[in-house]
């Protein structure tokens, strides 16, 4: 517990505007991280602008985060980061049911309909992966071929084979806890001998229970018999490592250092206090990374300042130069305008933020396809009551799940979906073990020994699966922009338009029939309803159903094969911007039914390599002339 | 101060047995002071003085490990070693440091406190030139010497792994690698354990032996006067305590980080010299608990008498999974991670409660029957 040698280079607006960096990276989430970190330890010297403060990188400022959520009343995904005004994040209790034909713009995300989107994201150092739940499925081959194989979507222009080997470095970089054999018998394939860095997260008891009631259930889909199988999920979470990893080397999992003596970053406990914050810092989250680029010493951080414009030379079309709005403080609207030079550019905003920026520079691309083609997961959640305790609450928030229906014939007609057994019992659906403890003290008058043992009986039963569901690229779901719509700084305020597809609807209607199949296996009692006028609700073939965004927002800026069907190149450069990279999910043409985290940071790592290439040809260039 | 003359105490395997279990009860022995400190804090303040004793009581849980793992390998039995009740020392206990040994009791955290946990680390240093065991006044003392009166102990905590580090060599001269003739199962190996400094070592020969006494040895070296660092390059732990004291003249409240230069040690910060950010610490933030608590301290019947109660028989639990883990069951060292943090929920409890009848005293821990 000391400070080794002063590694943060906060810099101010002053040290920016005297500076030409060879990169300039908008935004200090899991993406930029990793691009500077990788550019950075190859010589480049790197200037990161990010939205939100840099009080995270020290201990007593994660701990005040900590501290936050314990005592916030609404314990949303956000909960923990005090609101800013000047760079705000969506809430999801912020959204409430729409009227239709009506905007309603009265958060920071202005929700166009016809559904309202509840996904959240964070701006702060480190971004979105401060509060997320670090659950680091692959992709399946298929995922890739989707227009190929099922007709649906778009295809990547890069195969499963290609992003395999950087699957394996975001495996690394991340920390990840899995079991390989579980993951290959759902039809994920791996290298011959790989191993996850760690082992995979012990199944919950709540999980055991599942799997013994459900394994080997047999069940019809699309003319096709699947057999369930309960497996576990490879997460980003310190567990056992495994010694066998790398060629018998091991793994040691990064302490979450930071500028004070952060040699913090325990085992996970097993709470299910993951998601928005863990305590014992057990969660990656992308301050590591952020870390050993600062280590470097060729990292600049300007905190506090949001980028507002990407200029560009309008001769070769090159960018110029990125402006941002530097506030000192964040209770104040007052900002100090400023330009960040440099040689190559990358956009890693997330989806929503970059598409935003894009257009407000005025980007629209060739294909015009900035800011279309919005992906997210919607949700469907199932909630029971098992027949005994079963230790709900603990574990993780998520430790397994029955993957069988990611891939199959029927993704011709509906869409796939995967489904997680939570050990944090029902919160997600309605706001328990809250809720709980308001029912039984006012509806049901108990108290003391009384309330506590009700308690008991009710949460430690609760069984929440949630079915993650695969929803194709659709250019009418959307990221937009309007003038009407500015946030406190000026910036332009995202616009999205979101629906669910009659394709995912589909599956909303088999989920609900397969959820009733899996509780009366189980012997639970199904206590799920769908209320009406829930802002998730709508309805399929007379059908009422509600979901949840799944904080999965991709396919902003997809990737393709030339100018006219993509935004972006393989390797996430944008066709018509040379020295314009734009990284995250956005650049995704598909997600699955994984998570997009861990996809994304291959992707990341993958786009560095040719980021590295193209600095190198510049200097050459430079020496030419 | 009379010497005994002989200098080599160590001269069979049951006497190295005997050494190894007393290093076992002296680097669990810091544990109930360390975190009864650490828990004294209110929730919320002090973060970093929180996290220094935290990471400093993690090690020496690490410390105990390693003395396992070579008690282990030279074919120990680890049986009642740990689930022994009188393996948790009565306190206040007295460590033997040389020439003036302390006391080291269960108190609140605060400037003197720091002080004794200075004075613990200290005691790590073998300081050549001085005698190996000498008789004490007392007889409170851990590190006594096999089959000699009670007032008999180790000069100090350096001075008794010195000798155990010439015990086994000594021993491997005359019994070759029998003397490693433990089950290798029972190695807890690095997977359990990669929180904090330094790192398991699974012992199997003479070599892993020696280096893992040197890591315990090495954590609490550099208290001298030319480097804060260790031989990891890490500050040792008699420099991170005194991080908490260094503007004690000055500004009291203040701590303050020393700089470590990892690529070039030696352009690291000097002793009493802190380059690094200051930090608060606030002495006040802290529940004026009872020192030494005992069982008997609270009313019977009362809640919180049954709190204390409730602490103690899991902090028996967890020294009996602790034992389990150390005898062939690694695994266990999981669920004992969980109970551990269980027993924090618990202190966090008692601490807030006022003790009946002590003017205003708290409750606090108990460790022992």
């Amino acid at each position: 517990m000391s400070q080794n040698k002063q590694n943060m280079q906060l810099v101010d607006l002053q040290t920016v505007a005297d500076n030409t960096y060879d990169v300039v990276i908008v935004g200090a989430g899991i993406s930029g991280s990793i691009v500077a970190k990788e550019l950075s330890e190859q010589g480049n010297r790197v200037l990161i602008l990010e939205a939100g403060s840099h009080k995270d990188l020290t201990l007593a400022g994660f701990q005040s985060y900590v501290n936050n959520f314990y005592t916030a009343v609404e314990k949303d995904n956000n909960a923990p980061f005090p609101r800013n005004d000047n760079a705000p994040s969506p809430r999801s209790p912020d959204v409430s049911k729409l009227v239709p034909g009506k905007v309603d713009d009265r958060n920071y995300l202005v929700q166009q309909g016809p559904l309202a989107l509840d996904s959240s994201y964070t701006r702060v150092m480190g971004g979105t992966t401060v509060h997320w739940e670090a659950k680091t499925p692959r992709m399946l081959p298929e995922d890739f071929k989707m227009r190929e194989k099922h007709g649906q979507g778009l295809d990547w222009p890069i195969e499963y084979k290609e992003i395999m080997p950087y699957y394996r470095i975001a495996e690394n970089e991340l920390g990840v806890s899995g079991s390989v054999e579980d993951q290959k018998a759902i039809g994920v394939p791996f290298k011959e001998g790989y191993v996850y860095p760690m082992h995979n997260m012990p199944p919950s008891y709540l999980d055991k229970t599942v799997a013994k009631k459900l394994d080997d259930t047999e069940v019809e889909l699309n003319g096709d018999r699947y057999k369930i199988e309960v497996k576990t999920f490879p997460q980003a979470r310190n567990g056992v490592p495994n010694p066998e990893y790398n060629k018998g080397k091991g793994f040691i999992p990064d302490k979450l250092a930071s500028v004070h003596p952060v040699e913090y970053g325990e085992r996970c406990q097993g709470n299910a206090n993951c998601t928005p914050i863990c305590p014992v810092q057990a969660k990656y989250d992308a301050r590591k990374t952020l870390n050993k680029a600062l280590k470097t010493q060729r990292v600049h951080i300007l905190s506090q300042a949001v980028a507002s414009k990407i200029e560009i030379d309008p001769e070769n079309g090159r960018v110029t130069a990125v402006e941002f709005k530097h506030y000192e403080d964040k209770d104040s609207p007052k900002y100090t305008a400023g330009v960040a030079k440099g040689r190559l550019f990358v956009i890693a905003a997330n989806a929503v933020e970059n598409a935003r920026l894009l257009l407000a520079s005025g980007i629209n691309s060739t294909s015009g396809l900035v800011g279309k083609n919005l992906m997210d997961h919607p949700y469907m959640l199932a909630w029971g009551l098992m027949p005994e305790v079963t230790g709900t609450m603990r574990g993780p928030i998520c430790t397994s799940g029955i993957s069988t229906f990611r891939q199959g014939k029927f993704r011709d007609r509906q869409a796939a979906f995967a489904i997680d057994i939570h050990n944090d019992g029902w919160g997600w659906a309605t706001g328990s073990p809250y809720s709980e403890v308001l029912e039984i003290v006012n509806n049901k008058n108990k108290y003391g020994q009384e309330l506590r043992q009700e308690l008991i009986s009710r949460i430690s039963r609760q069984l929440l699966l949630a079915f993650m569901i695969d929803l194709p690229p659709d250019e009418s779901n959307q990221i937009s922009i309007d003038p009407r719509h500015t946030d406190r700084l000026g910036n332009y305020r995202p616009i999205v338009s979101f629906n669910v597809p009659d394709y995912c609807r589909q599956t909303f209607a088999y989920a609900r029939h397969f959820s009733r199949l899996i509780f009366q296996r189980a012997g639970a009692e199904d206590c799920t309803n769908y209320d009406p006028s829930d802002y998730g609700y709508f309805t399929y073939k007379g059908e009422g159903y509600v979901f949840r965004g799944g904080n999965h927002y991709a396919g902003t800026h997809v990737m393709g094969t030339t100018k006219h069907n993509s935004v972006v190149d393989r390797y996430q450069r944008s066709w018509d911007h040379q020295n314009l990279y734009l990284v995250g999910a956005g650049s995704m043409p598909s997600i699955g039914t994984s998570n997009t985290t861990l996809t994304l940071a291959a992707l990341c790592f993958m786009s560095t390599k040719e980021m590295i290439k193209d600095l190198k040809s510049q200097q050459l260039r430079h020496a030419l002339i | 101060m009379t010497t005994i003359v002989q200098n080599e105490l160590i001269k069979s395997v049951e006497d190295l047995h005997y050494y190894l279990k007393q290093a076992m009860a002296v680097e669990h022995a810091t544990l109930p002071p360390y975190i009864t400190a650490l828990y004294s804090m209110k929730p919320g303040t002090n973060i970093e003085a929180f996290h220094i004793l935290r990471a400093v009581a993690v090690e020496e849980m690490l410390h105990l490990t390693l003395a396992a793992n070579v008690f282990n390998a030279v074919g120990g039995d680890m049986k009642s070693v740990l689930s022994n009740p009188n393996f948790i020392p009565q306190y206040p206990t007295v460590l033997p440091t040389g020439e003036t040994d302390f006391e080291v009791g269960l108190s609140k955290f605060s400037r003197e406190t720091v002080k004794t946990f200075l004075k613990i680390e200290r005691a790590n240093e073998a300081e050549r030139g001085q005698p190996l065991v000498t008789p004490r006044e007392h007889t409170n003392s851990l590190l006594k010497v096999h089959n000699q009166p009670p007032h008999f102990s180790f000069y100090s905590i350096g001075q008794f792994y010195a000798e155990i580090i010439r015990g086994l060599h000594a021993l491997h001269k005359e019994l070759g690698d029998d003397l490693f003739c433990g089950d290798p199962s029972k190695q807890v190996t690095p997977e359990y354990y990669y929180n904090g400094g330094g790192e398991i070592i699974p012992v199997t020969d003479l070599k892993s032996a020696v280096r893992a006494l040197r890591e315990i040895q090495e954590q609490g070296e550099g208290s001298g006067k030319e480097r804060i660092y260790d031989g990891d390059r890490e500050l040792s732990h008699y420099y991170r305590f005194q991080q908490l004291l260094i503007n004690e003249d000055g500004d009291e409240n203040c701590g303050q980080y020393y700089v470590i230069n990892k690529e070039e040690p030696e352009k690291s910060d000097k002793p009493g010299q802190p380059t690094g950010d200051k930090f608060k610490v606030d002495w006040d933030a802290v529940y004026p608990i009872k020192e030494n608590i005992k069982l008997s301290d609270f009313t019977p019947g009362s809640q919180v008498y049954e709190a204390a109660q409730k602490f103690q028989s899991d902090y028996a639990k967890f020294m009996k999974q602790l034992e389990s883990a150390f005898n062939g069951h690694p695994n266990v060292l999981i669920p004992a991670v969980g109970a551990m943090c269980g027993l924090k929920y618990q202190a966090e409890r008692l601490v807030k409660n006022p003790l009946q009848g002590s003017d205003g005293v708290h409750a606090a821990p108990v460790y022992r029957v």
